[in-house]
Order: structure tokens, then C-alpha cells, then sequence
């Protein structure tokens, strides 16, 4: 008998001890089952050696054993009720306070616009190559049909690191690597950075970025050349920009062009305009068809391949779109220059 | 190259206004850059090319106008007052490398009289930018912008000898020039010597000594052709380029001399000249003119168009090629020698494009024949880990790969750093060998505008020697973080950046990239405060490094605030193989979890607690998580308090109290007995 009071005492401690550290709904319903579990529950064990005791004994210990389980049950509800009540909610009088905003850091602008490029030429079937950017004589120049001491040399002005190695000039290295190792259909763009003999100024700087397209196929004509060029910036610039192809020159393509855009700025209407000076043109980029002497250079066939190219600063670029006044802004790393393209 | 539209009007009628003459040039690629006025005239600023010498004269231009309207070039007659004397008993003309000068024409005109040009050759010098001198001088000018030929006039009273020998200069000779400069020649370049001394630096600049001056009456016409590359290499030599060197390292026709001396000549007969008889041609191996075959087909294939063959027989005509038909559609084009940009087939295709309009041939979508896989997968992991670092509220940099070789001195990269050999400035002269300090250059540059705090990366290239003539480029990411992380709100104060910014970005950026296996090492390195630094390292293999920057560093860039910094070699890091994705199925039965908190030694690090924890060989041990950290006045010295979550669950039933005691016991004595703990 005293053997089964003293079991509903340690009963009771052990409970009172353990509903004291229940901090959650489900720790209840685990208490619940351990008490008053129907086949294991401390208290369903206890009403089992009730049962076997005489009249007498059955008197005290049944009143203190139903108190248990009424105060085990209580008390369990009372907590489910207390843990499953929804959390009180600190009721705010000024819903008019700011939230609580997250930064999300901002992507380079450059970074954001070569995307945007990208973006456009792969869903035209393009795949994306980068090349090494400190490249020979032989890359840079030679095989893209520059000769040697020739003044073409001069509009890209290069910076030399000996006299085999220099930084590259433009990314166009990266068609002759690439149509060495690999066989047409060719269709691909290259960003990339590229370096030039430039002193720092408002539209000059010695390091910027280009991004360069090239497609070699049986068959790929100017057309083609012009196809590609006018969908690509319709897509940058909107499906209203005017664009005006005109004769250029460049050694690793023969017909050359120019890609002029309309000004975005003035459209041609102010004499003055600092982006276009009056033109009502701005130049943005230059193709062609590959000449046939790079080809060559690379053992593809021109009687059988041809193929075009063009190539774009994307630095000029995005400062003809977003109408940034300085290429410089783009490498001052000004925190409120880059920010702002947190919210393109 | 300034263009004047009444010299125009001297070799073609034209009767367009000028911005319709300013859109007719830009069609044909001789692009307008500026329109302006000058007097009663018109000066168009056009852009040339560098394989388009013939375009450096009013010829050219009008020429290629004239094919684009389909009106013929007027002829000018050159009428010459002769001496009775030939020039050959005059002047002897030596050529003695006819490599370098294939062509030398002579004449000389006697009693000019040198004075100030008439009102009408003025003109035409100042509409096109240059300054009239004398007459003699004026004419040698118009003429080389006329047709494109560089003239030179000697005073033939300063000629010794009057011998005309052109040779290489000789070690140490001299000579100063019409600028007033005095030139030292080398034995590479090409003079226009008398029977002792150079008079000229063949195809730039003459002599002062042999020039024209007031008191000369007799002149030495000198048109000649010299070999472009060594004009060029000259001319850079020496630092000079002028209107006759630009068009010689361009490629001058030979054909063109000995119209240009004779155009000379008649024009100074104006001012009293009077011409030596016959023009002294020195010409020791004329070129046979160049040919090239066209095929109508061809033009078509590259242009995208059914095109004419009457245009292309009547646009190549104009622009003075000879065309003779050489098969159904197939022509041979003789090349006129002031194309020196006209070599193959492809060449000619772009004259017919230029004269048809680019704007007139349509456009056509690229054909797709085949779809190509991406290479690698490496450009798309470089923007996931941009992406994980703009969650954690890092901004892209980019700074140039340029560096500062004094600066870049005190980082003690270990990287031998690649020098240019024609930097822009000192201060530009080496290739970068570590992203750190262009962004510490970066901070600093933000704090000083007001920026609280800055948390920036950039991923790009440094440069190195690895061994002597063997350069790496090496993609690397530099992270740093300094300053305020986030700015006062009504709800919370603002907070410093730490440590543990830095390092969760970086952990976050393998775990992302599925980089598993990820530990760091103390390690001691210039970049880093002593003891502030770690080595970190995939699967045992280092990738970079993190730490609090070197104070002394810092200094040197006024940064005042501590700065946390990352770089790691993302060549290294990208190079190796990430966890494949493998899907996991989502737990069917509830999991439990079981806290405990115990203390160690403190010279335990959490790392190799951790690593005994991973150890540890428990069935449903699910995950575990250390979630507090404690060392301090209630705790005996040289303890430490960690709290530990466990996780555990079963994957085909519900687990059983008992099970996660047990599992708690085991867990308990195996740490007892590895890491020594004491439960609190």
C-alpha cells in the first residue's frame, strides 16, 4: 500500500518537473501519452496496481490517484490551450513605420549590361568564350591580318609587356583560339576585358570591356551580318531605335561597317548635343565580314566558309544608354554611382 | 582629313548641297565628321582609313564621289615654260636602295620668284588647316593634298654637287630639320643626301639647311615614292609624323610621282619659273599593275543579293579599275596603283557594297544549323557566387588591372608581379598581383564621400610570372567588409561589420557552389593582423585566405576603420569538382531534438569540436548545431561553455524516447572521452 503512495508521489514530481520545461504544443501530447498513455502511461500502470489492492487501502490511494489524474489532465489543457493559442501579437498603434527592407548588394553596371548582352545572343543560339588577356603579337594582330609596322597598328594603340607578350587590344584574339580548335558552324560572343595605350579622360581609358560576336557557316552573308546586328539592338535599345550601317575598315574584316545608332539623346534635333554633337548618330559598333586572310590563318577554307563579326565597347555602350557623362565613373567604384543599378 | 568642297568642284561638277554631299560620303564610308563653313566654302572633316591613302587628296575623294553619281573626273592640263637645258644635265639622281625608295622623279624649275601666294591658293591651304608660307612651300603643299603625293622643294643653290643620292644616313650624321630641331640619324633610315651631307629625311621632313627661303630662285622638285615601313619606323624613331610621312607609311601610288613634280613645276611657272626639259624619272623596277578576279557570284554569296552585273562593271570602272570579262560573269580587275588596299576578291565585293549601299542590302536572320553545349559550367558558378555575395549585401567592384608597383610592394603578395614596358604612368606601370588592395582603395575612396560602411568583391584576374617567360593570369574573388552593416532603424541599432560576416559569406558561397568539405587553418600572412587570419581549404586543398587586415596596411591607405578581407583563387576553387545534386526525399516521420550544453578547455576550437562531432557514429543523429558559445567570470578558467542541438530521426519510423537517450548517452561518453567534456 504505502509502496503504491509513494509511487503517486514521485509520479506527481516527475510530472510537476517535466510540464515545467514543455515550451511546445507537441511536448503536451508527449507528456499526455507518458501519463496517461492507454497501454504504458505511468498513471494507466498506477489504476492497474489499484486495482489489485483490498477495500480499505483502495479508499485513500484511489482519492489521491484520481486527484493526480485530474490535475495531470488540467493541467495538460490548460498548457495545450496556453502553447496553442496564437502568439499574442504586440499590437502596433503606428503601422505607418518603415518595414524592415533587406540590401541586396548591386551588380557592377558593366557586369549588368555585358548580361544583358549575353542574354540576348544565347537566345539566338549563341554559346559564350572568354580567352587570356595578356596575348601575343601573333593573336592580337598577325593572324587578325594586321601586318606588321602597318598604321592600321595605331588605332590600337597597345601596351606592351614584351616583346613577345602585350595586354590585348580588343577580344577578337579569342575568334582566332577559338576557330583553331574548333570547326564550324561557329556561333559565338566573347566578352571580355581589353586594354589600350589611352590616357584617362572623360571617354578614354586604358582598360574597358568589349564584347565580340562571330559566325562562321557555309553560306552566312551580310545580310545575315545585318539580320543579327539590327535584332540585337533593337533588343538593347527598343524596337523603335534607328540604325544606319555605313563602309568602314578593319583588318580582320572584309566588307567592313559601322553600326550607327540614333542619338537617344537628342534624336538629331539639338545642333549641340554633347552625346551625338549634333550628328544624331552615335557609333556603337563595328562588324564585317571575316576576311578571307584570317580564315586562312585559322585553315578554314574561305571558298567554302564565310562568316561575320562585329565588335562592341560595352563600357561606351552603357554610357550611351544610361547617359553616363564619364567612362571613369564605371572603375571609381563610388557607391552611389554603383547602387543605382541595384534598381535596373 | 579636311576636305574643301570648291577644291572638290576643281576635279567634279557637283552641283549638291553640302549636307547632300556630306550624306553621299558617308554612304561610301568617308564618314562626315564635321560641316563647317569657311568663307564661300564648304569644309567636310571626314574619317579615313588606314589602308585608304588615295582618299589623303582631293583626287581620291572627288573620285570616289564622281563614281557614286556617275560623273567622270575632269582632266587638268599642266603647262610647262621650258629651259632649253634637260633636268639630267641639271640634278643627277642616285638611288642607292631602291628597296626603300622605288621611285625618285626630278625637276628643276629656275628664276621663281619666292614670295606670299596669291588669294586663291591661300584659300584652299586655310579652308583645309594649314598655314600658307610661301609660295613655293603652298604649292608643294596643294599639291600633295590634291592628289595625294607628298612633294618636297629644295633650294638647288644648297645642293652640292648637285647630286641627289638616296642612301641610308651614315653613323652619327645629323641634320636639322625644317622645324628647327636637330635629328640624329641612324643607319635604318633613309635620307636624301648631297654629294657630302643628308639635305632631307626621305618621305618626312626636309633639311633647314637646303629649304626655301626668300632669297632662293632655283628649285629642285623632288616626288618620289619610299617604302612605307621604313617611313614609318622613321618617323617613330624620331617622334615626327607629317602630312608626307602619314601618307607614306600608307602606301603612296608610284604611278602618282610624275604628275605630282610636273603639277609642281606648272604652277611655279606663275611666279617666273622656268622648267628644266624632260622630267628625270628614276624608276629602277616599275611594278607590273596588280589583278584580281571577281566573281559575280561571290558578291552575291557575301552580300546576301542578286546585284547587276552592269553595276559592278560600271562602280569598279569609275573607281579606275580595268575590267576585263573573263567568263560568263567573271571578270579580271586590273588594280590602279593608288589602291593599295585593293589585293583580293573579298576587296572588291566590299567596293560593290559601298557604291550599292549598305542600307539598301537586306537583312536576313543567321541561320541555325547546330546548337553547342556550354563548354563548362564555370561562367555560370562565377555568377551564383555574385549572386550569394548581393544577398549578403556585397557590392560589385571592378578596378583596373593596373597597380601601383610601390604600393603593391607592401602587401608582399609572393607573386612576381608582370611589368609593362610603355605604362601610361608610373602609377599604371604593373600588372595587379592581388584584388586586396584596389579594394581597400575602394573603401577608402567611400568613406571619404560620406559612406558608412562598405562591403564590396571583386572577381577578376591577377597577373603573375610563375617562372621565368611562363605568365599566369589567375581569376581570383577579393572580399571586403569594414564599417557599419547596416544602418539605425526605429527597431534596432546600427551594426559594425565583423569577422563572421566576412567568413559566412565566404562559407556560404562553397556550400551554394556545392563545395563541400570546406575547413580553415590559422595561418600567419602579411595581408592579416597576427592570429586574425585563415587559410581556406576544400576538401585539404587551399583556395584562399581570410582575416582582419594587416594594420600597417591599413595605414598606408588612411583606412582607419578595421577591415575584414577575403581573396580567393577562384581558379583553384572552380577547378574543382562540386557535390553532384542528388534529390533527397522528404522525411516521412518527425525527428526530435535534444540539447546540451557542457564546457571545455578552451583551447578547444570549435572546429575540432566540430570535427569530433561529425565523428561521432549514432544511427538517427540527424544533423547538430552549436548554438551558443559561452567563456566567462562564472565558468572556471580556462573553460569554456558550448550548447549543442541535436538533431534526430528515423527514416522509417517515429523514434522512441528511449532511442534518443540512449542515443544522448552515447553521444555523451563518446565526447567525454575525445573532447574531455564536463556537462554544465
Amino acid at each position: 500500500m504505502s509502496n503504491l503512495l509513494e509511487k503517486i508521489e514521485h509520479y506527481r514530481r516527475l510530472f510537476a518537473d517535466q510540464v515545467s520545461r514543455v515550451k511546445e504544443a507537441r511536448g503536451v501530447e508527449e507528456l499526455r501519452q507518458l501519463f496517461l498513455g492507454r497501454k504504458k502511461g505511468h498513471l494507466t500502470l498506477l489504476f492497474e496496481e489499484f486495482k489489485t489492492l483490498g477495500p480499505e487501502e483502495k479508499k485513500s490511494a484511489g482519492r489521491m490517484l484520481n486527484e493526480l489524474k485530474s490535475e495531470i489532465q488540467n493541467r495538460l489543457a490548460e498548457l495545450e490551450q496556453k502553447l496553442q493559442a496564437p502568439a499574442r501579437v504586440e499590437q502596433l498603434e503606428d503601422l505607418t513605420l518603415p518595414g524592415r527592407q533587406l540590401y541586396w548588394g548591386a551588380p557592377h553596371p558593366i557586369t549588368l549590361f555585358q548580361r544583358e548582352i549575353e542574354r540576348i545572343f544565347v537566345s539566338m543560339g549563341f554559346s559564350v568564350e572568354e580567352g587570356p588577356e595578356i596575348e601575343t603579337d601573333y593573336y592580337n594582330f598577325e593572324a587578325l591580318n594586321f601586318p606588321p609596322h602597318h598604321p592600321a597598328r595605331d588605332s590600337w594603340d597597345t601596351l606592351y609587356i614584351n616583346d613577345r607578350l602585350l595586354l590585348r587590344t580588343h577580344t577578337s584574339p579569342v575568334q582566332i583560339r577559338v576557330m583553331e580548335k574548333k570547326k564550324p558552324p561557329i556561333r559565338i560572343i566573347i566578352p571580355g576585358k581589353v586594354f589600350r595605350r589611352e590616357t584617362p579622360d572623360p571617354t578614354h581609358l586604358p582598360m574597358f570591356y568589349q564584347v565580340e560576336g562571330l559566325v562562321v557557316d557555309r553560306g552566312i552573308t551580310f545580310a545575315h551580318l545585318k539580320g543579327t546586328l539590327e535584332y540585337f539592338l533593337k533588343a538593347l535599345f527598343g524596337e523603335k531605335i534607328k540604325l544606319r550601317f555605313r563602309p568602314s575598315f578593319f583588318p580582320f574584316t572584309e566588307p567592313s561597317a559601322e553600326v550607327d545608332i540614333e542619338c537617344i539623346v537628342c534624336g538629331g534635333q539639338d545642333r549641340n548635343c554633347r552625346v551625338c554633337g549634333g550628328s544624331g548618330w552615335k557609333e556603337i559598333l563595328g562588324a564585317g565580314m571575316v576576311d578571307p586572310q584570317v580564315f586562312k590563318n585559322v585553315s578554314i577554307d574561305p571558298e567554302v566558309y564565310s562568316g561575320w563579326a562585329f565588335g562592341l565597347g560595352i563600357d561606351r555602350t552603357a554610357m550611351f544608354a544610361f547617359q553616363i557623362p564619364e567612362i571613369r565613373q564605371f572603375y571609381e567604384n563610388d557607391l552611389r554611382f554603383l547602387r543605382q543599378f541595384n534598381r535596373r | 582629313m579636311k576636305i574643301s568642297y570648291a577644291w572638290l568642284k576643281e576635279y567634279v561638277n557637283l552641283n549638291l548641297n553640302p549636307e547632300e554631299l556630306a550624306d553621299c560620303l558617308n554612304q561610301i564610308g568617308l564618314m562626315v565628321e564635321t560641316l563647317t563653313r569657311f568663307e564661300d566654302d564648304t569644309v567636310f572633316e571626314i574619317e579615313t582609313y588606314a589602308n585608304r591613302p588615295d582618299t589623303l587628296g582631293h583626287l581620291g575623294v572627288a573620285r570616289e564621289i564622281a563614281t557614286l553619281l556617275g560623273l567622270s573626273l575632269k582632266t587638268r592640263n599642266w603647262p610647262l615654260r621650258e629651259l632649253p637645258q634637260t633636268t639630267a644635265e641639271m640634278v643627277d639622281i642616285n638611288i642607292l636602295d631602291p628597296q626603300l625608295c622605288p621611285r625618285y622623279c626630278g625637276l628643276v624649275v629656275k628664276g621663281v620668284k619666292v614670295g606670299p601666294s596669291p588669294d586663291w591658293l591661300k584659300k584652299r591651304l586655310e579652308a583645309v588647316g594649314l598655314r600658307p608660307i610661301n609660295n613655293v612651300v603652298d604649292i608643294s603643299n596643294y599639291v600633295c593634298f590634291s592628289l595625294g603625293q607628298p612633294i618636297h622643294t629644295f633650294d638647288l643653290s644648297k645642293i652640292k654637287g648637285a647630286r641627289i643620292i638616296i642612301r641610308k644616313a651614315r653613323k652619327g650624321e645629323a641634320i636639322r630639320t625644317l622645324e628647327g630641331e636637330t635629328a640624329e640619324l641612324d643607319p635604318e633610315m633613309l635620307v636624301i643626301a648631297d654629294e657630302t651631307t643628308p639635305v632631307a629625311i626621305a618621305g618626312v621632313i626636309g633639311g633647314e639647311e637646303s629649304g626655301i627661303t626668300e632669297t632662293t630662285t632655283d628649285v629642285f622638285i623632288e616626288s618620289a615614292n619610299f617604302n612605307p615601313v621604313s617611313i614609318r619606323l622613321t618617323a617613330k624613331k624620331l617622334g615626327l609624323s607629317t602630312d608626307a610621312s602619314y601618307r607614306f607609311e600608307r602606301g603612296v601610288d608610284p604611278n602618282a610621282a610624275p604628275a605630282a613634280a610636273v603639277m609642281a613645276a606648272s604652277l611655279l611657272c606663275e611666279f617666273g619659273g622656268r622648267v628644266s626639259r624632260g622630267l628625270l624619272d628614276v624608276h629602277p623596277a616599275p611594278r607590273k599593275p596588280r589583278t584580281v578576279n571577281l566573281r559575280l557570284r561571290r558578291v552575291n554569296e557575301l552580300l546576301g543579293l542578286e546585284i547587276e552585273p552592269d553595276f559592278v562593271v560600271k562602280t569598279l570602272s569609275g573607281l579606275g579599275l580595268k575590267l576585263k570579262e573573263q567568263g560568263p560573269l567573271v571578270w579580271t580587275a586590273e588594280i590602279p596603283g593608288f589602291r593599295v588596299d585593293l589585293e583580293r576578291e573579298a576587296d572588291l565585293v566590299e567596293e560593290v557594297a559601298r557604291f550599292f549601299g549598305y542600307d539598301r542590302i537586306p537583312s536576313a536572320v543567321t541561320p541555325v544549323k547546330s546548337f553547342d553545349l556550354p563548354a563548362d559550367r564555370k561562367r555560370d558558378r562565377v555568377w551564383r557566387l555574385k549572386e550569394v555575395l548581393f544577398h549578403h549585401g556585397f557590392d560589385e567592384v571592378i578596378n583596373f588591372s593596373f597597380a601601383d608597383p610601390e604600393k603593391e610592394q607592401l602587401w608582399q603578395t609572393g607573386c612576381r608581379p608582370i611589368k609593362l614596358q610603355n605604362p601610361i604612368s608610373s602609377k599604371l606601370s604593373i600588372l595587379r598581383t592581388s584584388l586586396l588592395p584596389g579594394l581597400v582603395e575602394n573603401a577608402v575612396w567611400n568613406f571619404n564621400r560620406e559612406a558608412e560602411g562598405v562591403h564590396i568583391f571583386e572577381v577578376g584576374n591577377i597577373y603573375y610570372w610563375e617562372e621565368e617567360e611562363v605568365h599566369r593570369e589567375n581569376l581570383n574573388l577579393g572580399i571586403l567588409t569594414t564599417g557599419l552593416r547596416s544602418g539605425r532603424t526605429w527597431r534596432e541599432a546600427e551594426k559594425e561589420t565583423d569577422f563572421f560576416v566576412l567568413k559566412g559569406a565566404v562559407e556560404d558561397i562553397c556550400g551554394y557552389l556545392g563545395y563541400e568539405q570546406l575547413s580553415f587553418e590559422p595561418v600567419e600572412h602579411p595581408f592579416f593582423e597576427p592570429g586574425q587570419a585563415l587559410k581556406i581549404l576544400v576538401k585539404n586543398e587551399l583556395v584562399g585566405l581570410l582575416g582582419l587586415l594587416n594594420a600597417s596596411l591599413a595605414r598606408g591607405y588612411d583606412l582607419e576603420r578595421p577591415a575584414y578581407c577575403a581573396e580567393i583563387s577562384l581558379q583553384e576553387l572552380l577547378s574543382r569538382q562540386p557535390r553532384p545534386f542528388s534529390f533527397q526525399p522528404v522525411p516521412r516521420y518527425p525527428g526530435t531534438s535534444r540539447d546540451l550544453s557542457f564546457l571545455v578547455d578552451d583551447s578547444l576550437t570549435y572546429q575540432q569540436i566540430q570535427q569530433q562531432l561529425q565523428k561521432l557514429n549514432i544511427a538517427c543523429l540527424e544533423n547538430f548545431l552549436i548554438y551558443d558559445r559561452f567563456q566567462g567570470k562564472s565558468l572556471a578558467p580556462g573553460k569554456v561553455s558550448f550548447s549543442v542541438r541535436f538533431y534526430f530521426r528515423h527514416s522509417a519510423r517515429t523514434l522512441q524516447t528511449e532511442e534518443v537517450d540512449r542515443a544522448m548517452r552515447e553521444i555523451i561518453s563518446q565526447l567525454k572521452s575525445t573532447l574531455k567534456i564536463q556537462l554544465r
